[in-house]
């Protein structure tokens, strides 16, 4: 009365559970090694579950089944009997876990209270590395802005520069210059005339402090007033 | 082989096999097909059957969950079940075996009273199930109700064993069949 219905819908369920395979295949794939470890702690915790339903077995299979055959009743008596030791092996395990757990809750509690001081801290910290962070923009504001300054004053400076040296270049200026030098060279031939006079008359110019202070002042060198 | 025996195969690494027994193909099929649509974080493989024995030439991994399905209108599906029975290895009864029964919500069709099937299940201690699986809404709802119990019996779930499951849903059936 075996159906080949069940071998197609074995194929079936392999298909459908196959379709659903490659769309999460080929979804993220950053996201793989993540799976993958998801995947092998997942396999992890059924192996150990499954070791430990293949050991109750084994333990159960050591129990002697008794070879008498006893009435129904009796059977269903003795089963329930089992029945109950099994629950109250479970509740007694259950109890246990309680009071482990009450035990736990302080230290989750302790952890607790420490993480909120934590970060308590750590917001303190970061306020004040924000403040840190604005005085250090203001400085490099106050730096920008002194660098703005000197630049200007030096172009101020390169401008007069310019300027003096375009005026000096001036036209006017030579011509001034050129007649102060005229008048420097003809003033120099002065005094050399006028000294050569005075030497030239053979009078002893040291004696006579007026004759000889014309003399020294003639001796100035005039080209030095330039 | 004739015979199921629960843990003669190794199981395959992540995957759950549930193995449902009945008449109804086209139910068993919209159940089938309901349960692989479920969300599971492990592979899920469901084989269907009219009856057991199962044909040995097929290799077919190890099951997990047997879920035998009656239908309350039809007296076969219940004699189909009884006599599929025989063919499961006692070691299966813990925890590894369920019963389902649908059909309950039309009371008129109904040829198998509710009480047959409840001491069938309390006879082989394996829990009972009810649910009509034409609707689909209690279709799906227990497709997930069975998802859940598959991974439980597969060791998929950690600190939960078949055995453990079974004790668990005991303990609100027992009180009603005193009253019998």
């Amino acid at each position: 009365m075996e159906t080949q219905s069940e071998e197609q819908a074995a194929a079936e369920a392999a298909d459908s559970r196959g379709e659903g395979e490659p769309p999460q295949v080929a979804g993220p794939q950053a996201a793989r090694p993540e799976d993958r470890m998801a995947l092998l702690l997942r396999v992890r915790a059924q192996t150990k579950q499954q070791l430990l339903e293949y050991k109750s077995m084994v333990d159960a299979n050591e129990e002697k089944t008794p070879e008498q055959i006893m009435q129904e009743k009796q059977i269903e008596a003795k089963i329930e009997e089992l029945e109950k030791e099994i629950e109250e092996a479970k509740i007694a395990f259950e109890m246990k876990k309680l009071a482990l757990d009450s035990v736990l809750m302080d230290n989750m509690k302790q952890i607790l209270s420490l993480n909120k001081s934590v970060m308590k801290s750590q917001q303190e910290t970061r306020d004040l590395e924000d403040k840190l962070l604005d005085v250090r923009k203001k400085r490099l504001q106050l730096k920008q802005a002194s660098e703005r300054k000197l630049l200007e004053i030096q172009t101020e400076k390169n401008k007069q520069k310019d300027d003096l040296g375009s005026m000096e270049n001036s036209g006017k200026i030579k011509t001034i210059q050129q007649n102060l030098e005229m008048e420097i060279q003809i003033t120099t031939v002065i005094q050399h005339v006028f000294q050569n006079l005075i030497l030239g008359s053979k009078a002893n110019w040291a004696e006579d402090s007026a004759l000889k202070e014309t003399v020294l002042q003639l001796e100035k060198n005039l080209t030095m007033i330039q | 082989m004739s015979v199921l025996r629960p843990l003669d195969k190794l199981p395959g690494l992540n995957t759950a096999t549930i193995l449902l027994v009945g008449t109804e193909d086209a139910l068993l099929q919209q159940l089938a097909e309901a349960m692989l649509k479920e969300d599971c974080t492990s592979e899920l493989k469901v084989h269907l059957a009219k009856s057991l024995p199962l044909p040995s030439n097929v290799n077919r991994p190890r099951i997990d969950l047997i879920v035998f399905v009656v239908n309350l209108h039809s007296k076969h599906s219940l004699r189909n079940v009884e006599e599929s029975l025989h063919h499961v290895d006692a070691t299966f009864f813990l925890g590894k075996v369920s019963f389902l029964a649908t059909g309950a919500g039309q009371e008129s069709h109904c040829s198998i009273h509710r009480n047959t099937v409840m001491k069938l299940a309390h006879t082989y201690r394996s829990p009972l199930l009810f649910c009509d699986l034409e609707i689909e809404d209690f279709r799906a709802a227990m497709a997930q109700r069975l998802v859940r119990m598959l991974q439980i019996c597969a060791g998929h779930v950690p600190s939960v064993s078949a055995l453990n499951l079974l004790s668990l849903l005991q303990s609100s059936e027992n009180p009603s069949l005193e009253d019998l």
